[in-house]
């Protein structure tokens, strides 16, 4: 069996993440309601202080929804539901939870800058790269990552 | 299939594209003078703050303008400078030689009166909001100036460095969209609050804070004291909503005009807004007076009770953060100025955006007289400011009207002349509809100015005009609302005239003109006009 018949196709690899850029942020809602932390002036005193508290949101969100499914089998929900997963690129192990959490974590909340018109640039380029042979993302590379089907 | 062989260089190609029209787009825009290494001059100053005196009556007298009644028709157009912004919110310092003004995101600029041409600019502060005002400290000249969010700067206005920056610490959200005013190594700042916009968010818990009056130390920034306009904002939870969502209050009353001085009493004067949140206060839409050393309360007078309203309101009277009382939203955005009767007797007046004018005993707050004109509103009555000419013992009230809320009460934009012993009438102006739609109402937001027997307004349609302060009669009119050559190169086009207004001073007369808010034209000219003979009072 070839490299490329493992790899995750890239349909299944975006209806992955639209599963996820769904479900967290309304995780997220729940979590900024329960919390109050965007809902004082205080998170509003100064643009530091708001995108410190949207990230923190967006990665508490995320880990939430995702932290127990990338520990045990390096899946998000989306990922889980489409039947695939993250591995080391070099191995094809499951890809190590650090790895996953400091590295790969910014790679969802990244996709929310498209709202942005100057910083659109940041997921954009991150998603291009799936289209290059190995079907990897940006942050593939940087993780040194890649998708496959799930065994 | 797009690989990333192809993608990469295409990327770069539009990484660099941005670049290098961004550095087209600001090199175009500068036309410095010959010889910048000559500092503006610095011995004539035209204004001493925002409402040209201390007292806030925006009279320019014959000692500091020579535009007059009876050349007043002879203006014309001497030069325009394309602003880099669509929404001019600074009001120039003008000397013998230099206009200050703030340029958008351009920064502050110092450019020469006669052409132009910018002597120094500082690109540090981006935001400039407010009039610029100066003070002397230790042999140098200081300006001073807010910024909506950054808060307060002073600059030397010789060389245009940065001396000192302070954002006051009387709230998390603070705005700054009143004119700072100096006296006496004190700078007044009216404090406001970015509560009113944030309230349109539903998941946010509207609201906790108060506007008021700071005072810093002119030489470091440093806050003296502090007069919020409410005790003890947001210390009640009037609701939840969403499960998890308090609702807060009192809030608001902020304060967004400048303030203007007694000299002879020591005292403040300045007007607060409605409140934000439930429940209301008794010191929102109301006039304080407060002593300058301590900032401690003389009187407070409150004219609407009850006005309760934030942007929330705007989107859907539903909406969780709008009031259950939702008000009329008639705050006082125009400054109270101090003015003399013909007897000599001193009376504070004051313009209210519900069409309202209160003639007002400045020792105790006490109401002599009250008149109203036209409907009022969100945006006016009156909404700027008001002017005065104590030689005629008039003051002059521009209405806006544009419509807002629905209401019974029938709209009179315009301007109205009254004698400041008891607010009866004296003439008033209907200004004709030019069309029908928003972006050209008739109607008188922007500040107007007095000067030696006229009066200068800049309506919403983009026309300016000037008006004998004695009679009435039309002396004047340039459309303003036109595209110009600037001398700066920028693509220039005039708009609505609201905010700040118009200016005298010396021989020039300066408006800006485009407003792109409330559904109004944008524009990003600044205008300098002089008689044809120019003359130097």
């Amino acid at each position: 069996m070839n490299d490329s018949t493992l790899l995750a196709g890239r349909g299944r690899r975006l209806f992955a993440t639209l599963i996820d850029l769904v479900i967290t942020p309304v995780v997220g809602v729940a979590i900024m309601l329960v919390t109050g932390i965007l809902e004082s002036a205080e998170a509003y005193a100064s643009t530091e202080q708001t995108i410190t508290r949207l990230l923190l949101l967006a990665m508490s969100s995320y880990l939430v929804v995702n932290g127990w499914l990338l520990f045990s089998r390096s899946q998000s929900l989306g990922k889980s539901l489409l039947g695939i997963m993250i591995v080391d690129n070099n191995s094809g192990e499951p890809a190590s939870f650090w790895k996953l959490i400091l590295l790969r974590l910014w790679a969802l909340p990244l996709i929310y800058l498209s709202v942005i018109p100057f910083a659109l640039i940041i997921p954009v380029l991150d998603q291009a790269f799936i289209f290059g042979k190995s079907r990897r993302c940006l942050h593939d590379y940087l993780c040194s990552t890649k998708v496959v089907k799930r065994p | 299939m797009l690989h990333t062989s192809t993608l990469l260089p295409a990327l770069i190609k539009l990484v660099a594209w941005t670049a290098l029209s961004s550095l087209v787009a600001s090199t175009s825009a500068y036309a410095n003078c010959e010889n910048t290494d000559i500092k503006p001059g610095l011995q004539q100053l035209f204004s001493k703050s925002w409402g040209t005196e201390y007292s806030g009556e925006r009279f320019q007298s014959s000692a500091n303008t020579s535009i007059n009644a009876d050349n007043a028709s002879t203006l014309s157009l001497k030069w325009a400078y394309g602003l880099s912004t669509d929404q001019p919110r600074s009001y120039p310092l003008v000397t013998e030689d230099t206009l200050f003004i703030g340029d958008g995101g351009r920064g502050l600029v110092a450019l020469d009166k006669e052409t132009g041409c910018v002597r120094w600019e500082n690109n540090s502060i981006k935001d400039i909001s407010t009039s610029i005002i100066s003070e002397q400290v230790d042999g140098r000249t200081l300006l001073i100036f807010s910024g909506r969010r950054s808060g307060v700067h002073a600059v030397d206005a010789s060389t245009g460095d940065n001396v000192w920056s302070s954002v006051p610490k009387v709230h998390p959200v603070p705005l700054f969209s009143g004119s700072p005013l100096a006296y006496k190594d004190t700078i007044f700042v009216p404090i406001s609050s970015l509560e009113i916009g944030l309230s349109a968010n539903p998941f946010y818990g509207c609201c906790t804070t108060s506007g008021g009056m700071a005072a810093l130390d002119v030489r470091t920034g440093e806050l003296l004291w502090y007069r919020p306009t409410i005790e003890k904002a947001g210390s009640v939870i009037t609701g939840k909503h969403y499960l998890f969502v308090e609702k807060r209050g009192p809030s608001g009353a902020p304060v967004w005009g400048a303030p203007m001085l007694d000299t002879q009493r020591d005292l403040l004067f300045f007007g607060s807004g409605q409140n934000y949140s439930l429940p209301a206060s008794l010191t929102s839409d109301a006039i304080f007076a407060v002593h300058t050393k301590t900032g401690e309360i003389a009187w407070v007078k409150q004219f609407t009770a009850d006005d309760t309203f934030n942007m929330a309101c705007t989107i859907s009277i539903d909406h969780p953060n709008c009031p259950s009382t939702m008000g009329p939203d008639v705050d006082f955005g125009a400054p109270p100025l101090l003015t003399q009767r013909l007897s000599g007797q001193d009376i504070l007046i004051a313009g209210q955006k519900s069409g309202d004018v209160y003639g007002i005993n400045p020792n105790t707050g006490q109401t002599i007289w009250s008149t109203r004109f036209g409907r009022g509103g969100p945006l006016g009555g009156v909404h700027w400011g008001i002017a005065a000419n104590p030689e005629l013992g008039l003051a002059f009230i521009p209405i806006s009207d544009i419509p807002a809320f629905p209401s019974d009460v029938p709209q009179a934009p315009g301007l109205y002349a009254i004698d400041v012993k008891d607010g009866s009438l004296r003439w008033s102006v209907e200004r004709e509809a030019s069309c029908q739609e928003r972006s050209c109402w008739t109607g008188l937001s922007a500040a107007i100015t007095a000067g030696p027997n006229i009066v200068v307004a800049g309506a919403m349609d983009g026309i300016l005009e000037i008006y004998r302060a004695d009679n009435g009669e039309k002396l004047w009119s340039y459309n303003t609302k036109t595209e110009y050559d600037a001398v700066n190169g920028l693509p220039t086009k005039g708009g609505t005239l609201d905010a700040h207004g118009p200016m005298l001073a010396g021989n020039l007369l300066i408006v800006s003109s485009g407003y792109g808010s409330f559904q109004q034209e944008a524009g990003n000219a600044l205008l300098v006009f002089s008689t044809a003979q120019e003359q130097t009072p």
